[in-house]
C-alpha cells in the first residue's frame, strides 16, 4: 500500500505542474537536486519547497529519509508534509526511530489508516519516550484491566492516552470506575479518555447533585443512570437540555462553585496532612472497602 | 489489594464524596472537616443523616416541585449565597461604596426604586391611555412600556421599608463577602446572613412605635433585622433554647448600642406558652419556627434532625409549629399582623400549618384571620430571588444555583 501511495503521488506530480522549475521560478540555493529527489518520491514542486523550508540546516538525506518513512506509513504527500510542518522536530529523529515507533504502534493495534490518522493528529506519538508509552499500556492492561481488544479500541479513539502520565490516566479511570460505577466496556464506548478530567467531573457531579446520577451500590448491576457515552459525547448544549434538564447559566455557575470547592478541599487536605499522622491508615481503610471489585476485575482479563 | 484500587491520599481524594452522594462503602467520606474519623468516634454512622435527609427530600419534593426539583436540589448541595445586612447603628457610611465597587447592590433599595417607578408609571399610564384615544396608532415604545407597567400596578399598601439595607452580589456572581469588621463605634459593620431571611421581616412591615414579638428569635438574624428598621417601640425576643439564646445575646452586643438593647427583652419561655405570659399585646408578631432546616440537613452531619434518634422529634415538628403559630396569634392584638416563616420546602410545615391555624383560631378562639397577599413581593424581588409560583398561601424562595438563597417560606396574616 505504501508503494502504491508513492506511485499515486508521483502521478499527481506529473499532472500537477511542469516537471522542471521554469525560468523565473525560484530555485533553492541548496540545489535542484534535492527538489528532484523529493519530486521523485511523490512531492509536488510546491510541496518539495515547503519541505525544504523546514529545518533548513538539516542534511538532505535525513530529510528524504524522514519523508520516505512517513510515506511508507501510508500517509500521502500532503499529509506527510503537514505533519512535518506541524512538528518539524520529527525530521531530527533518526529514521530508525520513526520506523520502530510505527512498528510499536502497529503492534498495539494502530494499523493502516488508524496509524495514519493517529500520527497525523498527534505527532507527539513519535516523540514520547518509549518508557512512557509502555507504562501507559501496562497501566491500561494490568491495572485498569482493559482487554486487549478494548485497549486497541481505546488507542484507536484516544491515541493521546499514550502521551499521558500514567498517574493521570489511572486517576481518571478510577474516578469513572469507583466514583461513577462505570465498567470498562462503557468507558471504551464513551471514549472516556477523550474528555478532560475536569469536564468529566463537572458533568458527573452536576447530574449527581441534581439527583440524576447515583453511584451504584456494591453489587448493583442495573441503574437508571444515563450512559457514560451520552454524558461525555453530547455537546454541552445538548447535555444540558436532554440529560441535565438545565440551562447554560446554571451550569456556568455550578462549574465555578465546584472549582472553588475543589480548591478549598485541596487546601484543607494539605492542612490536615500537616497535623494528622494516621492519614495513610484511614486511606487504606477506604481502599479496602471500595475496591472489592477485585475478583470481578480479574475475570475480565482475557488475553 | 486490587490493581484497580489505588493507594494513599490521592486515591482517597478521588473517592472523596462531596455533598449528596451515595456511600458505596460504609465509611462515606463527606467534606473532610465533617468526615467521620472512625478511630475517634464511638458510634459509626451507618448511613449519614444527610443521606437520609436527601432521600426524604427526593421523595416528597420531586412531587411538590416537579420539574423544578433538580435545580433546587443542586442549589441545596452547593454553597449558599449570603447577603450583608448593614448595621445602621455602626456608622457604616463607607461600606456601601466598598460593596458597590465589588458590584454588590442593596436589593431592598432596588425594590424600593421599582415601587416608585410603578407609582410614577401608573400616573403616566393614565396620561398615555388618554393620548392613545386620540392618535389611534403610532404608540411609542415608551408609552407601551408605561401602559404595561400601569397594568400591573402595585396594591396600595406596597411599601418597602428602606431602613433595612442588605447587599447581595448579582445573579450568577459567587463572590463572597469579607468577614464583618468593627467600625469606629466598636460595633460590627454588617451581618452576613441568607438574604431570603429578610423577606419575612420586610413583609412584617414594622411601623414606628410597634410592639414586636419575635417568638423563636435565636440565633438572631431576623431579630437584628427587625431592630434595623429603627421602628420597634419594644421588641420581645424569645427562644426556648438557652444555648441558642446565648448567640442572640452575642449578636445584640456586637451590633446594637446600649440604648437600643434596652428596648429589647430576651426571654427563654417555651413559645407555646406565650399567650399565658402576655396575651393580645403585640402589633407585630414574627413566628419563625423550628423546622427541618432543609439546607442544613442536606449538608451538615452535625446536629442533623434526620438522625435516627431524632425521628420522633422530626415527626412532631408540624404539631410544634402549629402550637407556636397559635401562641403567636393569641399574643397579637386585634388588627395586628403576623408573619409565619420556615426554612423548609415542605408544604406539611408550611401551608398546612397555616391552614390548620386559621381553622383552629376560628373554631376554638373565635378569631378570624385574613391571609395577606404577598404576590407583589415576588414581582419586586424576582431579580434577586427565585420564587415558587404555586404556593397555595404565602411565598416560597427556592434555592437555585444562580440565586442560591433559601429555602424560605413566609406567609403574612392579619388578625381581624
Amino acid at each position: 500500500m505504501a508503494g502504491r501511495a508513492v506511485l499515486r503521488g508521483a502521478g499527481r506530480a506529473l499532472l500537477a505542474g511542469p516537471a522542471l522549475p521554469a525560468g523565473p521560478g525560484p530555485c533553492p540555493r541548496r540545489g535542484c537536486g534535492e527538489v528532484a529527489a523529493l519530486r521523485a518520491m511523490g512531492f509536488s514542486q510546491e510541496q518539495a519547497q515547503r519541505l525544504l523550508a523546514l529545518q533548513p540546516r538539516l542534511g538532505p538525506e535525513r530529510r528524504e529519509a524522514a519523508a520516505a518513512q512517513l510515506l511508507l506509513l501510508g500517509l500521502n504527500a500532503e499529509a506527510a508534509l503537514e505533519l512535518l510542518e506541524r512538528s518539524p522536530a520529527l525530521l531530527r529523529l533518526p529514521t530508525e526511530r520513526l520506523r520502530e515507533r510505527a512498528e510499536e504502534l502497529r503492534r498495539l493495534g494502530l494499523d493502516g489508516g488508524r496509524l495514519q490518522r493517529a500520527v497525523s493528529r498527534c505527532p507527539q506519538l513519535f516523540h514520547v519516550p518509549r518508557k512512557r508509552l509502555e507504562a501507559a499500556v501496562r497501566l491500561l492492561r494490568e491495572r485498569c484491566l482493559f482487554t486487549a481488544e478494548q485497549l486497541r479500541e481505546v488507542l484507536r479513539t484516544c491515541p493521546t492516552v499514550l502521551l499521558e502520565e500514567p498517574r493521570t490516566l489511572h486517576h481518571q479511570f478510577q474516578y469513572a470506575y469507583f466514583r461513577m460505577g462505570v465498567q470498562q466496556k462503557e468507558m471504551v464506548k464513551a471514549r472516556l479518555f477523550q474528555t478532560p478530567f475536569a469536564e468529566l467531573r463537572n458533568r458527573h457531579i452536576f447530574l449527581e447533585r441534581r439527583g440524576l446520577y447515583e453511584t451504584p451500590h456494591k453489587g448493583q448491576t442495573q441503574t437508571s443512570n444515563p450512559k457514560l457515552k451520552d454524558i461525555l459525547r453530547l455537546p454541552e448544549k445538548d447535555f444540558l437540555a436532554s440529560l441535565a434538564y438545565s440551562t447554560p447559566e446554571e451550569y456556568e455557575v455550578f462549574k465555578k462553585l465546584l472549582a472553588r470547592e475543589e480548591e478549598e478541599e485541596e487546601e484543607e487536605e494539605d492542612v490536615d496532612a500537616l497535623y494528622t499522622e494516621d492519614d495513610d491508615d484511614d486511606d487504606d481503610d477506604d481502599d479496602d472497602d471500595d475496591d472489592g471489585l477485585d475478583s470481578d476485575g480479574s475475570k475480565t482479563v482475557q488475553d | 489489594m486490587a490493581a484497580l484500587g489505588g493507594r494513599g491520599r490521592a486515591a482517597a481524594a478521588l473517592l472523596r464524596r462531596g455533598p449528596g452522594t451515595a456511600p458505596a462503602a460504609i465509611l462515606a467520606a463527606g467534606p473532610r472537616r465533617h468526615r467521620h474519623k472512625e478511630k475517634w468516634a464511638t458510634t459509626a454512622p451507618r448511613v449519614p443523616s444527610t443521606r437520609l435527609a436527601l432521600h426524604h427530600f427526593d421523595t416528597s419534593y420531586s412531587l411538590h416541585l416537579g420539574a423544578l426539583w433538580p435545580s433546587v436540589r443542586a442549589g441545596l448541595l452547593c454553597e449558599q449565597k449570603y447577603g450583608a445586612l448593614l448595621n445602621n447603628f455602626a456608622a457604616v457610611d463607607h461600606v456601601p461604596q466598598e460593596l458597590e465597587l465589588l458590584n454588590a447592590t442593596d436589593f431592598i433599595f432596588e425594590a424600593h426604586q421599582k415601587v416608585q417607578q410603578w407609582q410614577r408609571g401608573a400616573a403616566v399610564g393614565e396620561a398615555a391611555r388618554g393620548c392613545q384615544e386620540g392618535s389611534g396608532e403610532g404608540r411609542t415604545v415608551m408609552q407601551a412600556e408605561m401602559m404595561a407597567q400601569a397594568e400591573m400596578s402595585p396594591p396600595p399598601c406596597a411599601s418597602i421599608s428602606s431602613k433595612i439595607k442588605c447587599y447581595t452580589f448579582p445573579r450568577g456572581d459567587i463572590t463572597r463577602f469579607r468577614p464583618a469588621r468593627p467600625t469606629s463605634l466598636g460595633l460590627l459593620d454588617y451581618y452576613l446572613m441568607d438574604a431570603a431571611s429578610l423577606l419575612p421581616v420586610l413583609a412584617l412591615s414594622v411601623q414606628p412605635g410597634d410592639f414586636v414579638l419575635d417568638l423563636c428569635a435565636a440565633p438572631g438574624g431576623k431579630t437584628l433585622a427587625l431592630l434595623q428598621t429603627g421602628f420597634c417601640g419594644h421588641l420581645a425576643a424569645n427562644d426556648v433554647s438557652i444555648s441558642r439564646t446565648k448567640r442572640l445575646y452575642e449578636i445584640l452586643h456586637s451590633y446594637v448600642p446600649k440604648e437600643v438593647r434596652d428596648t429589647v427583652s430576651v426571654t427563654s419561655y417555651d413559645g407555646r406558652d406565650w399567650d399565658q405570659v402576655k396575651g393580645g399585646t403585640f402589633h407585630k408578631v414574627l413566628v419563625d419556627v423550628p423546622c427541618t432546616t432543609d439546607r442544613h440537613s442536606a449538608m451538615e452531619e452535625h446536629n442533623n434532625i434526620f438522625h435516627k434518634r431524632r425521628t420522633k422529634e422530626r415527626q412532631m415538628l408540624p404539631m410544634l409549629q402549629l402550637e407556636l403559630l397559635m401562641a403567636g396569634i393569641l399574643a397579637a392584638k386585634p388588627g395586628a399582623e403576623l408573619v409565619y416563616s420556615t426554612c423548609s420546602l415542605s408544604p406539611l410545615q408550611n401551608e398546612y400549618v397555616v391552614e390548620r391555624a386559621l381553622d383552629i383560631a376560628e373554631a376554638q378562639f373565635d378569631i378570624r384571620i385574613h391571609v395577606e397577599d404577598l404576590s407583589h413581593f415576588r414581582t419586586l424581588f424576582q431579580d434577586t430571588f427565585s420564587f415558587f409560583s404555586d404556593c397555595r398561601l404565602g411565598e416560597l424562595v427556592l434555592p437555585h444555583l444562580t440565586a442560591n438563597f433559601g429555602p424560605m417560606y413566609f406567609c403574612k396574616l392579619r388578625r381581624m
